[in-house]
């Protein structure tokens, strides 16, 4: 039976832009249904229009045969219909029982009973194996048992389809397979679910069916029986997502960033970056892997002066940056491709203009006397938008105006521009299209080798570290757990094992590497 | 220009007139409700500060001490740092102002240099007013709006007890301060009308934050940490210095405006209590949606209004207050982003849909 059919789903967001164009999938009782598409193909937005988050403009749902219209997630779960977000919305300080039953409390003469409460999650959790244990702390919990935290909670509320936002982004391996085992209880209990991944493998080997969407279109389901891995992919982007990038081999010249033992505390006193240490030469591409949360932006921040770090010393151009401010560090060399393009690498509700000379205007060339030179902006600003084939109206548009590929276009053209001779390239291509994400990627080498300036690049995306970085590492839990001296030499697998930590090498084999 | 940017402009042009036509009528519903006379009181509201030179006069006087208030809630705003206290500055910038007129007028300093003293010290005043809460909002992390509000009457009773203390004139029948002085008296632009020079020194400093608005660095910089202050900080903008120092100068044209307006339009300072100017400022500043060349037009919107009402006041029975409730209404309208956002999306909505369409039959 069909549990639910979302039917001509067409998203437009108030910026004037198409999310979802005429999207229709349905999802059997029973089914583990994968949602896959490129990051910015409209998955989230579909999703956040099931669970109630965002009004479509055109379309109907349908919830068990019958048409809803779902107004909120309160809405949303009242029907039947749960979510897992790929940020936990639970609160840590409560225990397992409270988080699940919170607003759903049984209740004995008025007040909460407490003990229907830890009673009635025990059973949840046992029926289905989540092996919960009702009592204990929310924050105590490992992210794996966390995430059975919130699926119970979605259980609890009486939810028949449950909506999975990329669930093994923040797994182990061990735990993604202890999950889909669940998944699959699940589903033989007759739940629905809609697992949203861009994880090929996870999808061949979990998912009954699949929807594919590109570029909010939705381009077919299929039974998972009929695909393979490729061409998968291929309907995904559209063509082989293996990517070549052809460049002449390094010829690295003096340090340019050193980072000496470097060490981090979050705000809550855990230890985030553990004596991390590296050092990136003149003409060379530093990456650096890892499963995201490992502690990347803690380092992207400490190295671009954002936070300040704990213990060691990171050097630009054989200086300190240590105490200085983000002005000076930036004059001193630095350039930085923030992963948060929306919130910290531009200002949306200004003029591409703006955006792109921000770091800029109040240099002494860029000003006439005490004021700024309209006309050089103008001109510099034309010129990038040319160089960087950044399709907008004119360079006055509002970078919110623009699309997700575009506005990242404009923070890589002011970032490499910026007459650095160290650029931090921090998730650079995260939910661009691919012909940007190649773009990106070409433009990042080529003014690495021709320019002999240094790059760090920290990506989640195996891909293109392999591709674009020379050197590797591999950062686990705030450490560095694995160096490669040629990237290209590095197979996806062998890359997984690291990330994983199915593998770690010894200080004594990184010896020389770093 | 692209298509979403131009419905959105459009849109905002057309929401503001509506905003002010919607209350409009509702303040001549209102009229004609509570006078036995409506058509003669919704005349004299709607034509008569444009029925005598005087008048019209009344419309600019009025206008120039909005204009300065209205800059500095241009600069307060733009920072989205909600500082108030552009209403207390307005007093003690007059206040101050008066007191160095006083302590000059006997002494053989030139007019035109005592004016000029009177108006810097008005500045200075009034970037202590704003300085105040904008540092404890930002060193000690103060709320800004909470601390500018009981600024104002720190301000107000401080005004006062120089007023009361030490520039009253005995001599005088009511609380005043000793005269100003002649030479102080900003000069009479239009005879017939009580516009004064003030006016001039008021579109001056409209040009002057326009220019440091739109073309200086530091203008860049404030709109910037305005809108996005964690890219303001990437960027490398000092975010806390610019936050403090835009409030301070924006301070100082509230301060200036309560100089010009004592020494443009009373022969001695007699404040006892709070102006309004500063709040009017706040008003102006979202009528004008913090773009300073739009000020002397909101200024005057609001001083017309003002006439109006004040002239029903005086010819009829009607209150003045019915007035607070016509701007209350424009305010809300034009304020409230939410107003009219349904039909402005169905416009963008239908516009990208007809794009699209016009883009895969290409395809």
């Amino acid at each position: 039976m069909e549990a639910l059919k979302m039917e001509n789903i067409t998203k437009i967001y108030p910026n004037g832009f198409v999310a979802n164009k005429g999207i229709t999938f349905s999802v059997q009782e029973g089914e583990i249904h994968a949602l896959v598409g490129e990051n910015g193909a409209g998955k989230t937005t579909l999703m956040k229009v099931l669970f109630g988050m965002e009004q479509p403009q055109e379309g109907r749902i349908y919830v068990g045969g019958k048409q809803v219209k779902i107004t909120s997630p309160l809405d949303a779960i009242a029907k039947g219909v749960g979510m897992v977000h790929q940020h936990f919305m639970l609160v840590p300080s409560m225990t397992v029982a409270q988080n699940v039953t919170l607003g759903i409390e049984p209740r004995k003469h008025g007040l909460v009973d407490n003990e229907a409460c830890v009673k009635m999650t025990q059973q949840l959790s046992d029926k289905y194996q989540f092996g919960l244990d009702a009592t204990a702390t929310v924050s105590e919990l490992s992210v794996g048992l966390m995430q059975k935290v919130e699926i119970l909670k979605a259980l609890a509320r009486g939810a028949k389809v449950l909506i999975l936002d990329e669930p093994t982004a923040v797994l182990t391996p061990q735990e993604t397979k202890e999950l889909f085992e669940q998944l699959k209880l699940l589903k033989k209990s007759g739940h629905s679910v809609i697992f949203i991944s861009h994880k090929l493998e996870e999808v061949m080997e979990l998912c009954d069916n699949v929807t594919i969407l590109r570029h909010g279109y939705c381009n077919g389901s299929y039974p998972i029986s009929e695909l393979d891995e490729r061409k998968l992919s291929r309907l995904m982007v559209g063509r082989d997502v293996i990517l070549k990038i052809e460049k002449p081999d390094p010829k690295p010249g003096k340090p340019v960033l050193e980072v000496k033992n470097l060490e981090k505390l979050s705000d809550e006193g855990k230890v985030v970056l553990d004596h991390i240490s590296f050092t990136i030469r003149e003409g060379e591409v530093l990456g650096i892997a890892g499963v995201e949360g490992n502690g990347q932006n803690y380092l992207s921040d400490c190295i671009s002066g954002m936070q300040k770090y704990d213990g060691g010393d990171v050097l630009l151009n054989g200086k300190s940056i240590s105490g200085r401010k983000i002005s000076d560090i930036r004059r001193s060399g630095m350039s930085h491709i923030p992963e948060d393009r929306m919130t910290v690498g531009c200002v949306s509700t200004m003029s591409i203009m703006d955006n792109v000379m921000a770091d800029r205007f109040d240099r002494p060339e860029n000003m006439k006397g005490i004021f700024l030179d309209q006309q050089k902006a103008i001109a510099q600003t034309d010129a990038l938008i040319k160089e960087f084939e950044i399709s907008c109206d004119d360079r006055s548009e509002e970078i919110r105006l623009l699309s997700g590929g575009n506005i990242q276009k404009v923070v890589v053209a002011r970032e490499f521009t910026s007459g650095a001779n160290f650029v931090l390239a921090n998730q650079p291509t995260r939910g661009v299209d691919v012909g940007t994400a190649e773009m990106i990627r070409k433009y990042l080498v080529r003014q690495v080798r021709e320019k002999q300036i240094a790059s760090l690049l920290i990506s989640a995306d195996l891909n293109e570290v392999l591709e674009v970085s020379d050197r590797l590492l591999v950062i686990r839990q705030g450490k560095i757990v694995a160096a490669f001296s040629k990237a290209s030499m590095v197979s996806e697998d062998e890359l997984g094992e690291y990330m994983l930590g199915i593998k770690t090498m010894t200080p004594d084999e990184m010896e020389g590497l770093l | 220009m692209n298509k979403t940017k131009r419905i959105e402009n459009t849109f905002d042009v057309v929401r503001i007139l509506i905003a002010i036509l919607l209350a409009y009528l509702i303040a001549l519903i209102i009229l004609a409700l509570i006078s036995d006379d409506p058509w003669n009181v919704i005349s004299l509201f709607i034509i008569g500060p444009f029925n005598s030179k005087k008048h019209v006069g009344d419309i600019f006087t009025l206008m120039i001490p909005l204009v300065f208030t209205g800059l500095c809630m241009c600069f307060v705003y733009a920072i989205n740092k909600f500082n108030l206290a552009g209403e207390g500055a307005v007093n003690l910038g007059g206040c101050l102002a008066a007191c160095v007129a006083i302590a000059l007028r006997d002494t053989a300093v030139p007019g035109w240099i005592a004016i000029i003293l009177c108006i810097i010290v008005g500045a200075l005043a009034g970037m202590l007013s704003t300085a105040i809460p904008a540092i404890a909002d930002q060193v000690f992390h103060a709320d800004v709006c909470v601390i500018s509000l009981m600024l104002n009457y720190i301000l107000l009773y401080f005004t006062t007890y120089i007023l009361k203390n030490v520039i009253k004139d005995q001599g005088a029948s009511v609380t005043a301060s000793y005269k100003l002085g002649r030479k102080v008296k900003l000069a009479n632009l239009i005879p017939g009308t009580q516009i004064h020079i003030g006016l001039l020194i008021a579109l001056a400093c409209v040009v002057f934050v326009a220019i440091l608005f739109y073309k200086m660095p530091f203008g860049y910089k404030m709109r910037a940490v305005g809108v996005n202050p964690s890219f303001a900080r990437y960027i490398g903008i000092p975010v806390g210095s610019t936050i403090i120092l835009s409030q301070v100068i924006g301070g100082a044209f509230a301060g200036m405006g309560g100089s010009v307006q004592i020494l443009g339009m009373f022969p001695r300072y007699k404040w006892e209590s709070l102006t309004g100017y500063g709040f009017d400022g706040l008003m102006i500043a979202v009528l004008a949606r913090k773009n300073p060349v739009l000020v002397p037009l909101s200024a005057f919107l609001i001083a017309y209004i003002r006439t109006g009402a004040s002239l029903v006041a005086t010819k009829t029975q009607i209150p003045p207050e019915f007035v607070s409730i016509i701007q209350g209404i424009i305010i809300v309208l034009v304020a409230a982003e939410m107003f009219l956002s349904g039909w402005k999306k169905r416009l963008i909505f239908s516009a990208a849909k007809k794009s699209l369409k016009e883009k895969e039959a290409k395809a």
